[in-house]
């Protein structure tokens, strides 16, 4: 396991960030209130239900929200290599278009539909060189580099149309493609989701040898809580749109603190022995256009309390860890459950 | 198909013969007697011939390529496709070049700035024009354009080209075909202009949609790059197919406007063959028609395979 350095720089910044889609019913306020801190060469996981969020924050970051989408309010500051920071709200539209893929790339879901069909894989790459003022002869050799790294046949990919191309491939091809610009933060939306899992494996090998080679950032979205213990340091779990708990990966997972994370660990496949019964979350996440008063998972939460269904728990942090934040009311019972269901193991 | 035509065309009311001693009657108030002698000598044409031995004859001479000629006026049916054809190969193929194009590029634009003050005012207009007939745009032209406000000069536009102009590789010649192809055009602009608009902006729409399209603006390109490969070029694939079927239509597809404008194609040929119950003409005409469809169906796969490398058989570049 990967362990950050101590206090490296922070490259991104993001504070408060809300974020609303315009529907039918109203607003609805897919993210509420996310602040963190990306350090350089960490990788942040970002895990949750479907539709809590995750992905998106990652929209939101590189500004990208469809056209119902708007971003409320907070900062996300990003910082440089040289040192300058950038606030990315405040960019212009020419600005943003040199930001995105120079500093900060994405590797989207569904890598089948992530590739414009009807050109070859070279064309996209010298598409994206022109558009940041790479030449073509530099954009090739670094195209060609980038494929060998994440171990495909580099002159034949460079050559092929997307259709000639496995779904493994195609990520990959996507991974390479994203890193062609020497970004400092890499947004990964469920990479490997759409693969087999032996294709799966090799594509978070690549990525963890990647990391360490090119030293990158990465904020990893996923809801394979066994791929984000793999390849993250940070955790940050989601629900209905906040951050309620974040901190090391080790942390989290051993000693979790919010039930909403506790009943994701549960829900999660071990391989243990005797013990095939998996527990599921009951319930379904709430309706984000008029959510619940208080805590917004006290609906669904078996250590609920009055307090859980007036007041929003506060953020605070873990005694033993200052990394590690969370926001219940009821830490102490949660992190001894977790620990008496470890000790059963 | 030749078959099929055949017959169809035999099973209308009348022949070329009653039709011809009708006119005759009417306008020149011969009796029956008087009327059927005189249409008998003016051509050689037997109504009463079995069908068969009709049908054998026709398919004969087809296959050694010659289409007959003409019940009325005797010219072989050939030489009147080709001094027609051309005419409408040029206004109508002139027509949806210029609607296809122009139809792409505003239905691309209306749903790359979907909801706006264009977007609203194009549907609009385009829905309208969708919905209108051809020889209603037509006749508004004449009555409205041409007769009231006297803005186009009619009589001079009417026809192909100026008579006794000299055709010829030249300047002057080359606008005055445009001058006189300029009604038939803009009428055939006007009313299929909306269906492509429509069908492209919906089709755009959905591409807008895809996610290597949120990739691409993810990698910071250029608007222009955006529009052209990825939007533009992925969107058009779906109006292949539409445009061939619509080349396909051109020679068939101006009977009315042709006859309204009196332009010398093949529609308005067509017209006048059927009006007389030209049988040869008819047959030529149809054969003609569903030719150019089976050829435009070819056209649009070739033009698909090169638009779209999906559908690209074998592997032709391996470099």
């Amino acid at each position: 396991m990967t362990v950050t350095p101590a206090a490296p720089e922070v490259v991104l910044s993001v504070r408060n960030l809300c974020i609303s889609y315009l529907t039918r019913r109203g607003r609805l306020r897919a993210v509420n209130k996310v602040s963190f801190d990306l350090h350089a060469g960490e990788t942040l996981a970002l895990i949750g239900e479907s539709g809590c969020g995750k992905s998106t924050i990652n929209l939101g970051l590189i500004r990208l929200l469809p056209p119902t989408g708007t971003i409320d309010s907070g900062e996300i500051v990003y910082r440089r290599r040289d040192g300058q920071t950038v606030d990315v709200r405040g960019l212009t539209t020419g600005q943003l278009r040199q930001f995105l893929w120079r500093e900060c790339s994405m590797v989207f879901q569904g890598a089948l539909n992530s590739l414009n069909p009807v050109i070859k894989i070279s064309s996209m790459i010298y598409d994206t060189a022109a558009a940041h003022g790479m030449d073509k002869k530099e954009a090739r050799d670094r195209a060609l580099d980038l494929f060998q790294k994440v171990r495909l046949d580099p002159r034949r990919v460079f050559n092929a149309y997307p259709h000639e191309l496995s779904g493994g491939m195609r990520q990959r091809t996507l991974l390479a493609t994203a890193l062609l610009l020497r970004p400092q933060v890499v947004l990964m939306d469920e990479p490997t989701t759409a693969v087999d899992i032996l294709t799966q494996r090799s594509i978070i090998d690549v990525l963890k040898r990647l990391r360490e080679e090119l030293n990158f950032s990465v904020i990893f979205i996923s809801h394979d809580l066994a791929v984000a213990a793999e390849i993250a340091d940070t955790v940050a779990t989601m629900y209905a749109g906040e951050i309620i708990e974040m901190g090391p990966v080790a942390e989290v997972f051993y000693r979790p603190r919010h039930a909403y994370t506790l009943g994701l660990l549960e829900a999660a496949p071990r391989l243990s022995v005797g013990r095939e019964e998996l527990h599921s979350i009951p319930g379904s996440p709430p309706d984000l256009v008029e959510p619940p008063p208080g805590c917004r998972f006290h609906l669904r939460c078996r250590f609920a309390t009055d307090e859980c269904r007036t007041t929003p728990p506060p953020l605070t942090t873990a005694p033993e860890d200052e990394r590690h934040t969370v926001a219940c009311y009821h830490t102490a019972t949660i992190l001894k459950t977790r620990q008496e269901e470890l000790a059963r193991d | 198909m030749t078959t099929f035509t055949f017959i169809l065309i035999r099973q209308m009311p009348g022949n070329p013969f009653s039709i011809k001693v009708e006119q005759l009657m009417r306008e020149q108030n011969l009796t029956v007697e008087e009327a059927t002698n005189r249409a008998g000598a003016l051509f050689d044409f037997d109504p009463n011939r079995p069908l068969l031995e009709q049908y054998t004859e026709y398919m004969g001479k087809l296959l050694r390529g010659d289409l007959g000629k003409s019940i009325i006026s005797s010219e072989p049916v050939m030489n009147m496709l080709l001094r027609f054809l051309p005419w409408t190969l040029f206004s109508v193929g002139l027509g949806l070049l210029i609607s296809f194009g122009l139809g792409i590029l505003i239905g691309m634009l209306m749903a790359y700035w979907r909801g706006s003050l264009f977007d609203n005012v194009m549907t609009a207009f385009a829905s309208v024009m969708y919905g209108i007939p051809d020889y209603v745009i037509a006749l508004l032209l004449i009555i409205v354009a041409g007769v009231q406000l006297r803005i186009l000069p009619f009589a001079q536009m009417l026809g192909g080209s100026t008579p006794g102009i000299e055709p010829g590789f030249r300047l002057d010649y080359i606008l005055d075909l445009l001058f006189h192809a300029f009604l038939p055009v803009f009428t055939y602009v006007i009313t299929s202009l909306g269906g492509w608009m429509l069908t492209m902006k919906s089709s755009t729409m959905s591409t807008l949609g895809e996610d290597y399209i949120t990739v691409a603006r993810a990698r910071g390109l250029s608007q222009r790059r955006l529009l052209t490969a990825y939007i533009g070029r992925n969107a058009m694939l779906p109006l292949v197919t539409r445009l061939a079927i619509s080349v396909g239509f051109i020679v068939g597809g101006a009977v009315i406007i042709e006859t309204l404008y009196q332009y010398p194609g093949l529609g308005r040929n067509l017209a006048t063959a059927i009006l007389v119950r030209d049988y040869t003409v008819m047959q030529g005409i149809f054969l003609v028609i569903a030719i150019s469809v089976v050829f435009s169906n070819i056209l649009a796969d070739l033009l698909f395979g090169l638009l779209d490398p999906r559908v690209r058989l074998g592997k032709e570049d391996a470099s």
